[in-house]
């Protein structure tokens, strides 16, 4: 016999534990807080961080979009997906501005967010001093303490080997002028995204117990030097061989019989709106 | 009606969140009255409250001035088996409407504010007032407040600057979550800066 399974798959109890970690980590802008992550039908380390927020959170009325490095199709934001809507039944969409829950591996999604949406950040390592220390007694030490001279050192020890900043993603953040903070692997184009933003972004790191909040209109600003200012990543005369689209984050494609480089809209499912919207447009006018 | 302990809990706590997030941000929740109605003499916000954030895990204790707090604490254990103890040691401190007003100010001085270290491990207050508005009363702003927002809470001013020197070292601090007679919540964390404004 196959019993159906508790709403949002988890015991009242679970979601109470992460429900108040989370109440706490939105008091304490950028601070971890421990929680007591829960087995998950998926991996340590593949989003079960995110899922557990993602299931704390859920109601009925919800709709959830999850994507996975900008896609909505991809292996990891489908099988969360699927758990989720099995679980407890809410709509799924692929679009940005439909979703009230959307959960995120590795992007922040091109179409700006709302007040009355929130980015749940799946987070494979928390901490943006683990590389300083390998003890999370000393780099809680170093948190408590306002002790950031190691992430500096990080960046510092970068610029000096190869002459810039070379974090591919999850250049640090300060939070609110405190806590320097890890802001998932997401690429140093999301980053600024993070300031100020409209909506409530959760982290959460199920392998690393740790469950961080950016409320929305904080100051979250990327650790720079006065003489090596912060930079995105440039996608500057390069456009989406699809949709066109400019300013917006590319996956480079690279043709392996030619050599010949392409560049792709990285958030397929604003590409995807883009190229729906062009259509309609060319039809409506073909048929005036 | 009775109490859906998955799917209302689930809506208040995404209010609190909301609010938490918002400082200022005031918001209602439903209704849920009927079950304890004659049991209720206090604002139902506050049990609701207490249902969606407390467990066996946790501790609290209530501040009142009449033996309701103890009706109350009676039924916030039988319901969620969460256990009282001393204001120094509870993650979450229930206040009840009264007078009251010594206890409370000895209170948000002794209770639990974290350390350094785990600055988590602080309490948090869960208040009930008369009627929360956004007009008059205190100017906050920080993080989650899009520039200032105006929060009448009906509270007077020492509690605030009782409130405000708890605050004074960040991260440490505590967290408070108002609740009115109309079902009303509003929040105000610790990174949240509180001007007074008004006289007496």
């Amino acid at each position: 016999m196959q019993t159906k399974p508790h709403f949002a798959f988890f015991d009242e109890g679970s979601k109470k534990e992460i429900r108040r970690a989370t109440l706490k980590a939105v008091a304490i802008p950028g601070y971890q807080v421990p929680f007591a992550s829960r087995e998950m039908p998926i991996a340590r380390g593949w989003g079960t961080g995110g899922l557990q927020l993602t299931l704390s959170l859920i109601g009925k009325k919800d709709v959830l979009k999850v994507i996975d490095q900008g896609a909505d199709e991809s292996v990891n934001a489908v099988s969360i997906k699927k758990l989720v809507q099995y679980t407890t039944g809410v709509a799924l969409t692929d679009h940005t501005a439909e979703a009230n829950i959307i959960q995120s591996r590795h992007r922040i999604p091109e179409h700006p967010l709302r007040e009355d949406q929130i980015l749940v950040l799946q987070v494979p390592n928390p901490e943006p001093l683990r590389k300083v220390d390998a003890r999370e007694y000393m780099t809680k030490r170093m948190h408590a303490e306002d002790d950031y001279s190691g992430a500096w050192l990080i960046l510092f020890e970068q610029i000096m080997k190869y002459g810039k900043m070379t974090t591919g993603a999850a250049h640090p953040v300060y939070v609110n002028g405190r806590y320097v903070m890890a802001p998932s692997p997401i690429p140093r184009f999301d980053n600024p995204k993070m300031y100020y933003s409209d909506a409530l972004i959760l982290l959460g790191a199920g392998r690393e117990k740790k469950i961080y909040a950016v409320p929305p209109y904080t100051n979250v600003e990327s650790l720079a030097f006065e003489d090596y200012p912060f930079s995105k990543e440039s996608f500057k005369g390069k456009q989406c061989k699809l949709c066109g689209a400019e300013e917006v984050f590319l996956d480079e494609i690279i043709n392996q019989e030619t050599g010949d480089r392409t560049y792709q809209c990285n958030d397929t499912s604003y590409c995807m709106e883009r190229l729906n919207s062009a259509q309609e447009k060319e039809v409506e006018s073909s048929y005036a | 009606m009775a109490i859906d302990q998955v799917h209302d809990l689930q809506q208040v706590y995404r209010n609190m969140l909301d609010c938490m997030a918002r400082p200022g941000t005031i918001t209602s929740l439903e209704q849920k009255t009927g079950l304890f109605e004659d049991q209720l003499s206090y604002n139902e916000a506050i049990f609701l409250c207490a249902l969606t954030v407390l467990d066996a895990e946790v501790t609290f204790y209530i501040i009142a001035d009449t033996d309701k707090g103890d009706k109350l604490a009676e039924l916030i254990s039988s319901y969620t088996m969460a256990r009282v103890t001393s204001i120094e040691k509870a993650d979450f401190i229930i206040v009840l409407q009264g007078d009251i007003k010594e206890e409370i100010n000895k209170a948000l001085s002794i209770c639990k504010m974290g350390d350094l270290i785990n600055p988590q491990q602080s309490a948090t207050w869960i208040v009930e007032t008369a009627a929360l508005s956004n007009n008059g009363g205190v100017t906050i702003h920080g993080p989650g407040i899009k520039e200032s927002k105006q929060l009448q809470t009906g509270l007077w001013n020492e509690f605030w600057q009782t409130r405000n020197s708890k605050v004074k070292e960040y991260p440490l601090g505590i967290d408070l979550i108002f609740v009115d007679a109309l079902n009303q919540i509003s929040c105000v964390p610790r990174t949240t800066s509180v001007k007074l404004t008004e006289v007496g």
